[in-house]
């Protein structure tokens, strides 16, 4: 899943596809780079100037048309929490509603619903959008993370979105400490034995940069390497900027369990 | 008495499942499989698979490829093959269709000339009408890339292997020297002149279908035919 922000400021060199033509030549390089899916969003994570309902709808559906335009067969995801625009994305021709703020929006699940769409139940911390954690403390936060995920996921099935659509996600740093994020990648596996599919976010996070103490462009080995631990517990999507690099380390990853054949295999074997 | 024999090499990615997505060597997986269906085709009432490996030994005629050796995630088989070389001779022949009895047998790579020349002649002196599929590689030894790195004595060595079968001159097969195709890396050589032991007489029809060495080791695929009458 690669990420294509219309925004000027999200924290990942923010605003390189603020420009819809851009970001339209953003989509068609990581479909060439192996994306499966790309995951549109309007409205940076991190505080900042307020968005309103109707300038993510600017930001977000025409782009969404035009992708879908371009890419008929590519899977739009489209990154938020408020149900307007979840509406209007999907009327557009969005495939799934990534709420990443953990069901802030409780008539979300009914968009998806509505639209035949997929749904992300993430785990925030309970946090409002768009606000950091601050002092966050949990008794077991993988307890946490799965009560939150399967009870959103309960939910979006009750509300009548089809549950072979519906993905959870720990959310790392979202509601988190990067210990916090450290355990729930430690124990992805406890998700992964719910038999929900598991979709990560982790790509260049301030968990990573903590790790290493790295900065946000030094955080590409850090990312590959937890997405190669992620899949190797059982996660099926992968939320990043880098489309190639992850690629190529979930091929490698996907061969070493046994779930794909290697391209060519000579050594040794003439 | 024998009627006709093929020559195939044995590398493992003669298994396609081993090669990983890409068809690696196709056209050499082409030659191979229609040099089984030529064997097939001359009507023999049994096969003979001859190929190399630690020890000589027949082998149960119903064992199949262990691929699991080679690629523990292409499934365990239920217990361990045969050695690579007849596994290998025997998908042939499975890929063939050929469903009628068949012999495998190892012959061991220490083994000198005339002991494999006279297994040879004892395999050939069957009452019935037998085809052989003798399964070996050239010198791995073929260019820096190679497995066995480069020897400049080896396109030579394989060139004189290709020649003797062209010509239908087996008895230069019988002069291979063990000691400089060990060197090399040459594991057909013991095969080669079983063959040459089976098919002493001259006048024979021959076929070279492929022959080259394109990861550094040498492999030919051959028809040859015995003599009408003989």
């Amino acid at each position: 899943m690669a990420i294509i922000n219309r925004t000027p400021d999200s924290f990942y060199r923010p605003g390189i596809t603020w420009d819809e033509g851009a970001a339209l030549e953003r989509v068609h390089e990581v479909v060439a780079e192996g994306a499966d899916i790309v995951d549109i969003g309007g409205v940076p994570a991190k505080p900042g100037a307020d968005v309103t309902v109707s300038e993510e709808i600017r930001r977000t559906v025409p782009f969404v048309e035009a992708v879908r335009s371009a890419h008929p067969d590519l899977v739009i995801s489209v990154d938020t929490w408020r149900h307007e625009v979840g509406q209007a994305v999907c009327a557009a021709g969005a495939d799934l509603l990534n709420d990443s703020w953990g069901g802030w929006d409780p008539l979300l699940p009914g968009v998806a619903a509505e639209y035949g769409a997929g749904l992300v139940c993430s785990h925030a911390g309970g946090l409002a959008p768009r606000t950091r954690p601050f002092r966050v403390s949990y008794a077991d936060v993988t307890a946490d993370v799965l009560d939150t995920t399967l009870g959103l996921a309960g939910r979006a099935a009750d509300a009548g979105v089809d549950p072979a659509r519906i993905i959870i996600d720990p959310a790392h740093d979202f509601g988190k400490n990067t210990w916090h994020s450290l355990e729930i990648t430690r124990r992805l596996g406890d998700m992964v034995a719910t038999g929900w599919p598991v979709l990560v976010s982790l790509s260049n996070k301030d968990f990573i940069g903590e790790t290493l103490g790295a900065g946000v462009e030094d955080r590409l080995p850090g990312s590959l390497a937890v997405a190669a631990v992620s899949a190797w517990l059982g996660a099926r999507i992968f939320r990043v900027h880098h489309v190639r690099e992850t690629r190529q380390a979930l091929d490698m990853i996907a061969a070493v369990r046994g779930d794909v054949r290697p391209v060519r295999t000579v050594r040794g074997l003439a | 008495m024998i009627v006709s024999a093929a020559v195939c090499p044995s590398p493992p990615l003669l298994a396609r499942e081993l090669s990983g997505r890409e068809p690696v060597l196709p056209e050499l997986r082409d030659a191979c499989a229609e040099a089984a269906g030529w064997l097939v085709g001359s009507q023999p009432q049994t096969i003979i698979v001859v190929g190399p490996a630690a020890t000589t030994a027949q082998w149960d005629p119903g064992s199949q490829l262990d691929l699991s050796a080679f690629a523990p995630a292409l499934g365990a088989a239920g217990k361990p093959g045969p050695p690579m070389p007849l596994g290998l001779g025997a998908l042939l022949l499975d890929q063939a269709g050929y469903s009628g009895p068949r012999i495998l047998h190892a012959v061991g790579d220490d083994e000198p000339a005339d002991r494999c020349l006279r297994l040879g002649a004892e395999l050939a002196r069957s009452p019935a009408r037998v085809a052989m599929l003798v399964m070996g590689d050239g010198s791995a030894r073929r260019s820096p890339a190679a497995p066995g790195h480069f020897d400049e004595r080896a396109a030579a060595f394989d060139a004189g292997v290709e020649r003797a079968v062209r010509d239908g001159d087996l008895g230069a097969l019988a002069a291979v020297d063990p000691a400089l195709a060990r060197e090399l890396m040459a594991t057909g050589r013991p095969g080669w002149q079983v063959l040459a032991g089976a098919m002493p007489a001259p006048g024979l029809t021959t076929d070279v279908r492929y022959a080259d060495a394109p990861y550094g080791v040498g492999y030919l695929v051959a028809l040859i035919q015995q003599p009408r009458g003989d």
